[in-house]
C-alpha cells in the first residue's frame, strides 16, 4: 500500500468517526447547520480524494451520500430520523469499504445498490427538485434557501464550507452563493485548522513504545549513575541535572502517550442510539469529563468493557418507556458516562437511572448457582452480595437477548479490567438505578512494586493486589503456620487464610527449607476476589518498576506477567497475583467455606463503628478507633501521679491516664517496665489508656442495651465476642485509684 | 514511491558457489557457527536470570537495550551439562522476534565458500537434525552451522509439545 493510500484511509477513518459524532448530535438538533456542514465534508472529502485515488465502488457511494446531505445543507430536507438511519448506514458502507480497501489494497466487489437507493429514496422527490432548481435559476441565486439556512443563528458553529465545493448535481447557483456569515467566519475558522495541523502530528505508536522503553532503560541508566558518582562532589551537580532531565524526559514520553477518553466515548453515542432503537427504550446520553487522558494502550483495553456496560444498561437497566412511565418515572431513561482523574488512577462509571440490580434476585440466583452458600449468602451484605454478578457464568436477565444475557458480561468486563490493573465495582439501588465503577491507572507501563526475594532471586509484586505484610520469624513459625492435611494456613485476625509458598510453587521439584529455618513474610494479596498469603524469605523496597512484556514462550508460564529492571540492575520478574491463586487452587468457594466456618460477626449494620481492640490485665476491650490518635509506648517511669491518680506529661500537656484495667499497678516497681498507653480523643480534651496489648482493629456495632442507656459504657460484638467499650468520657470524672472497676467488661460478662 | 520501487527492484538469485559470512561459536569442544544475517549483536559476558517453571531450554532473561530477552542455551538444547560462571550471547532475529543465544564464547567472524558445505550427516538423530544445517569442512575441523529460525525458543516449545 503507498503513502498515499494509508494517508487517505487515516484521514478517511478520523473523518467519519467526527462523522458519527455529529450525526448522533444531529438527532437532537436536526437544524444544526454546523452539523450537517462537518458530515457534507467528510463525505466529500472521501469522495473527492478516492476520485483520485481511483477508488470508484467508494466514490459511488459517497456520491449518493452527498446528494442526500447536500440536500439537508440547503434545508430542503430536515434530519428525522429515518435520513439519520439512512446516514449512518452510509458511513457504515464506507467503513467496510476502507477496511477492505485496508486489508486487500483494493476496495474488493461489494453491492451498494440496495444503500445507494436507500439513500436516493431518502432525497427530495425529483420533481420537486427540478422544480426548485428551475426557480432557482430564475431567480439566479439562492435565496430562496437561504432562510431556512439556520447558520446566522449559529455563529459559534458556522458552516465553513469551502466555497469551490460543488453539491452535486446542483445548480452552480448553489454553491455561488455562501451566507454572509460564513464568509466574514471562514478565514478565522480555517486559521484556526491551519494551526492546529501545522502545531500536531501523527507519530505511530509504536515509535512511542519505543521511545518508552528507551526512558526506561535511560531511568536505569541514570540510577547506575548516580551510584557510581555519589561519592565525586564533581559529579554531584551533573549527575542531579542528569537526574532531573531524565525525570522530565520521562514525564513528557508518558504524557505523548496520553489519549483523551472522549476517544471512546463518542463511539457511545451512536451504540446507546442503535441499541435503543433495537430495545425499544428511550435513552438520553449525558457525557462528563471526556478530556480526562489515559495511556493510548489502557484505552484500548477498556473499550469493550466500556461498551459491554453500556450494553448491559441499555438491555437490562433502563426499561421501556411504559415501565418507566408505571414506575413514575420519566420516559426518557438517562445513560451517563462519566471520567474523572483521582490522584493515580482514572475513574470511568457508567450509570443508568433504570430498574437497578434486584440483591434478593441477585443472592437466590448466586445459591442455586452454588456460587455461594446460603449462610454465607445471608451474612453478606447488599454491596457484596452485587459485587457477585462479576462471577464467571452469572447473568440475572430473564431472558437471553441478542445484546446480552448469556451470562459472559460482567466476568469478561472484571477480567479485562483487571489485567490492566484497574478494578470494577457496581452499585445498585432496586428501582433507581445502577451504578459500574471503574477505577484504571493512568499507565500501565510504571507501576508501584514491592520487591521481594525467594530461592534467592527478586520478584517485582504489584502493590495494587497487596493488602499487607505479616512477618513470622522462625522460631514462630511453626506456630504461626498452621496445617490441614497438606494446605497451610495463617490465622489472621481470626480468619483462616490459605498460604502459597512461593518457592514451593516455582520449584516444586527442589529442596525447600523449612518455614522454622528461615524468616518468613506472609504477603496477604487479594487478587480477582481470592484472598491469599503469599509466603516469601525476605522483602527488598517498593520500587517504581517499568513493565517489560515477556517473551511469548515465558508468557505461556502464566505466573509472571512481565520482567523488570531494577535500581541495582537485576532483572526480576513481576508476578501476577491473579495466576498464582489460580495455580495454587485458591478458590473463592473454598475461602468462602472457610469464612463460614470460621465467622467474622460484623453486626451487618451499615455504617458499623471501626474498634481498636487492646487487653488490659487478661481482659479484652475496645475502644473506638475513631478516637484514637495515636498510641505510645514509654517506660514506666514517665508516668507520674496527681494523688491516686496516674497523668503523662505529654508535649507538655497534662494527659489524665485510665488505668481501669490494673496495668500500671501490675508494672510497678520495675521502672524499666514499657507500657502502652492508647491516646484518645474525648471532646475537647485527651485522655490516655494503659493497656497491656492492643490486639487488632476489627469492626463492630454498637449494641446498647435496655437499662443501660446510661452513658457510663457500651458493648459491642467484635469477633464473636461481646466486647466492653471503654468510656472516655467517664475517665475524668472519676477519681483514680476507687470505683474504677473494668464497667464494660462487667457489662461485657452479663451480657454474654 | 513504494509502488515505483517495488517495480523497480530485481529479483537476485544466488550464484551457485559464493562464500558465506558466519561468526563461530565455541561450545565444548566443538565449533558452530551462525549466519551473520542473523546477528544483531554480541553481549559479552552475560549473566542470564534463570526463570523458575520456564522450559528448560530458556537460559533465563537478560536486560537488552531497555527490552528483556530470553534466551536460549544451546547447552541445554545439545543435551551438555550447564556451564558455571558467565556465558557470551548471540543476539539473533529470527521470524518470531529477537532472541538471545547462549554459548561458551563467540569467536572470529568465518569466510567460508559454499562449495565446502555438506549437509546434515544421514547418521545425525533427530533432534540435532533439526538444529544443524549442515557443516562446512574447514582446514582443520568441522563447522556445524546452526539454523537460527530453528532455535526460535517458540519453536522449540512447539516442537517439544509435538
Amino acid at each position: 500500500m503507498d503513502e498515499l493510500t494509508r494517508e487517505f484511509l487515516i484521514e478517511s477513518q478520523e473523518g467519519l468517526d467526527r462523522m458519527e459524532r455529529c450525526l448522533t448530535d444531529l438527532e437532537e438538533r436536526p437544524k444544526d447547520a454546523g452539523l450537517i456542514g462537518e458530515i457534507f465534508r467528510s463525505v466529500h472529502t472521501i469522495k473527492g480524494t478516492t476520485g483520485f485515488l481511483g477508488f470508484k465502488r467508494l466514490e459511488t457511494l459517497a456520491h449518493a451520500g452527498e446528494n442526500l446531505l447536500g440536500q439537508l445543507r440547503e434545508g430542503k430536507l430536515t434530519a428525522n430520523r429515518p435520513i439519520i438511519t439512512g446516514l449512518l448506514h452510509l458511513l457504515d458502507g464506507l467503513r467496510s469499504i476502507l477496511r477492505t480497501i485496508e486489508a486487500d489494497d483494493n476496495e474488493g466487489v461489494g453491492e451498494d445498490a440496495v444503500l445507494i437507493s436507500q439513500l436516493e429514496k431518502l432525497q427530495v422527490p425529483v420533481k420537486a427538485r427540478a422544480k426548485r432548481m428551475a426557480h432557482a435559476k430564475v431567480g439566479a441565486t439562492s435565496v430562496p434557501v437561504l432562510p431556512l439556512e439556520p447558520a446566522p443563528a449559529q455563529p459559534a458553529m458556522p458552516d465553513p464550507a469551502p466555497v469551490p465545493e460543488q453539491p452535486v448535481q446542483a445548480a452552480p447557483v448553489q454553491a455561488a452563493a455562501p451566507a454572509p456569515v460564513e464568509a466574514e467566519s471562514d478565514p478565522v475558522r480555517s486559521r484556526a485548522q491551519g494551526t492546529a495541523a501545522e502545531s500536531t502530528l501523527r507519530v505511530d505508536v509504536t515509535l512511542l513504545n519505543r521511545m518508552m522503553n528507551l526512558v526506561g532503560e535511560l531511568v536505569l541508566t541514570r540510577n547506575q549513575v548516580l551510584q557510581a558518582t555519589s561519592a565525586d562532589p564533581r559529579m554531584t551537580l551533573l549527575s542531579r541535572r542528569l537526574d532531573m532531565v531524565t525525570a522530565d524526559l520521562r514525564e513528557s514520553v508518558m504524557k505523548a502517550r496520553m489519549q483523551p477518553v472522549s476517544n471512546i466515548f463518542s463511539k457511545m453515542p451512536r451504540i446507546v442510539r442503535d441499541l435503543s432503537q433495537a430495545l425499544g427504550r428511550r435513552v438520553r446520553l449525558q457525557v462528563e469529563g471526556q478530556d480526562t487522558e489515559l495511556d493510548k494502550s489502557l484505552l484500548e483495553a477498556i473499550k469493550d468493557p466500556l461498551t459491554h456496560a453500556v450494553r448491559n444498561s441499555l438491555d437490562h437497566g433502563i426499561e421501556p418507556p411504559d415501565v418507566r412511565k408505571a414506575a413514575g418515572k420519566d420516559a426518557e431513561g438517562t445513560l451517563k458516562l462519566r471520567a474523572a482523574q483521582e490522584g493515580s488512577h482514572v475513574i470511568i462509571e457508567v450509570y443508568d437511572d433504570g430498574a437497578g440490580i434486584s440483591v434478593e434476585k441477585i443472592r437466590k440466583k448466586a445459591v442455586e448457582r452454588g456460587l455461594i452458600t446460603e449462610q454465607r449468602a445471608a451474612r453478606q451484605s447488599e454491596r457484596e452480595l452485587l459485587q457477585l454478578i462479576f462471577l464467571p457464568g452469572f447473568s440475572t436477565a430473564a431472558a437471553v437477548t441478542n445484546v446480552s444475557g448469556r451470562g459472559v458480561g460482567m466476568d469478561v468486563v472484571r477480567t479485562n479490567v483487571e489485567k490492566i490493573g484497574g478494578k470494577v465495582e457496581i452499585d445498585s439501588r432496586a428501582g433507581k438505578g445502577t451504578t459500574l465503577r471503574m477505577r484504571i491507572p493512568l499507565t500501565l507501563a510504571i507501576i508501584p512494586a514491592l520487591i521481594v526475594r525467594s530461592l534467592n532471586q527478586s520478584f517485582a509484586l504489584p502493590q495494587g493486589a497487596l493488602s499487607e505484610l505479616v512477618h513470622i520469624p522462625p522460631q514462630q513459625a511453626t506456630a504461626a503456620i498452621e496445617w490441614i492435611e497438606n494446605a497451610p494456613l495463617y490465622r489472621l485476625r481470626g480468619k483462616l487464610l490459605p498460604l502459597v509458598f512461593l518457592d514451593r510453587l516455582l520449584m516444586p521439584a527442589g529442596e525447600h527449607k523449612m518455614a522454622s529455618e528461615r524468616d518468613n513474610f506472609i504477603a496477604v494479596l487479594d487478587a480477582d476476589g481470592r484472598r491469599f498469603g503469599l509466603v516469601v524469605d525476605g522483602l527488598a523496597d517498593p520500587e517504581e518498576i517499568v513493565v517489560k512484556p515477556l517473551s511469548a514462550v515465558l508468557k505461556t508460564i502464566g505466573l509472571f506477567s512481565g520482567a523488570t529492571v531494577l535500581g541495582n540492575a537485576e532483572l526480576a520478574l513481576i508476578l501476577d497475583p491473579g495466576s498464582i491463586a489460580l495455580k495454587a487452587g485458591v478458590s473463592m468457594r473454598e475461602e468462602d467455606a472457610v469464612s463460614v466456618n470460621e465467622g467474622e460477626t460484623d453486626a451487618g449494620a451499615v455504617g458499623a463503628l471501626e474498634y481498636l481492640l487492646v487487653e488490659a490485665a487478661g481482659r479484652q476491650a475496645a475502644v473506638p478507633l475513631a478516637d484514637v490518635l495515636r498510641i505510645e509506648q514509654l517506660p514506666l517511669s514517665r508516668i507520674e501521679y496527681i494523688g491516686y491518680r496516674p497523668v503523662l506529661n505529654f508535649d507538655g500537656q497534662l494527659l489524665p491516664v485510665e488505668d481501669s484495667g490494673g496495668v500500671l499497678a501490675a508494672a510497678e516497681g520495675n521502672p524499666q517496665a514499657q507500657i502502652i498507653v492508647v491516646v484518645c480523643r474525648e471532646a475537647n480534651r485527651h485522655v490516655g489508656i494503659a493497656v497491656s496489648h492492643v490486639l487488632d482493629v476489627a469492626a463492630g456495632g454498637d449494641l446498647f442495651e435496655a437499662g443501660t442507656t446510661q452513658r457510663t459504657g457500651g458493648v459491642t460484638l467484635l469477633k464473636n465476642r461481646v466486647t466492653g467499650v471503654v468510656d472516655l468520657g467517664a475517665v475524668a470524672e472519676l477519681p483514680a485509684g476507687e470505683a474504677q472497676p473494668d464497667e464494660c467488661s462487667q457489662i461485657g460478662e452479663t451480657v454474654a | 514511491m513504494s509502488t515505483a520501487a517495488t517495480g523497480l527492484r530485481v529479483k537476485e538469485k544466488a550464484p551457485v558457489a559464493a562464500l558465506v559470512e558466519m561468526c563461530s561459536v565455541r561450545l565444548g569442544q566443538t565449533l558452530f557457527g551462525v549466519p551473520i544475517t542473523h546477528i544483531l549483536e554480541i553481549v559479552g559476558s552475560a549473566r542470564p536470570q534463570p526463570v523458575p517453571l520456564a522450559p528448560a531450554f530458556v537460559g533465563g532473561l537478560v536486560h537488552y537495550r531497555g527490552d528483556v530477552l530470553t534466551t536460549v542455551s544451546l547447552r541445554q538444547l545439545l543435551g551438555m551439562p550447564p556451564k558455571d560462571g558467565s556465558q557470551d550471547i548471540l543476539v539473533l532475529e529470527s521470524a518470531g522476534g529477537i532472541f538471545g543465544l547462549l554459548v561458551d564464547s563467540v569467536g572470529e567472524v568465518l569466510t567460508a565458500s559454499t562449495t565446502d558445505h555438506e549437509p546434515n550427516p544421514s547418521i545425525l538423530d533427530e533432534r540435532h537434525r533439526a538444529l544443524f544445517a549442515g557443516a562446512y569442512k574447514l582446514k582443520d575441523s568441522l563447522l556445524v552451522m546452526l539454523d537460527p529460525e530453528q532455535l526460535d525458543p517458540m519453536r522449540l516449545s512447539a516442537a517439544r509439545a509435538a
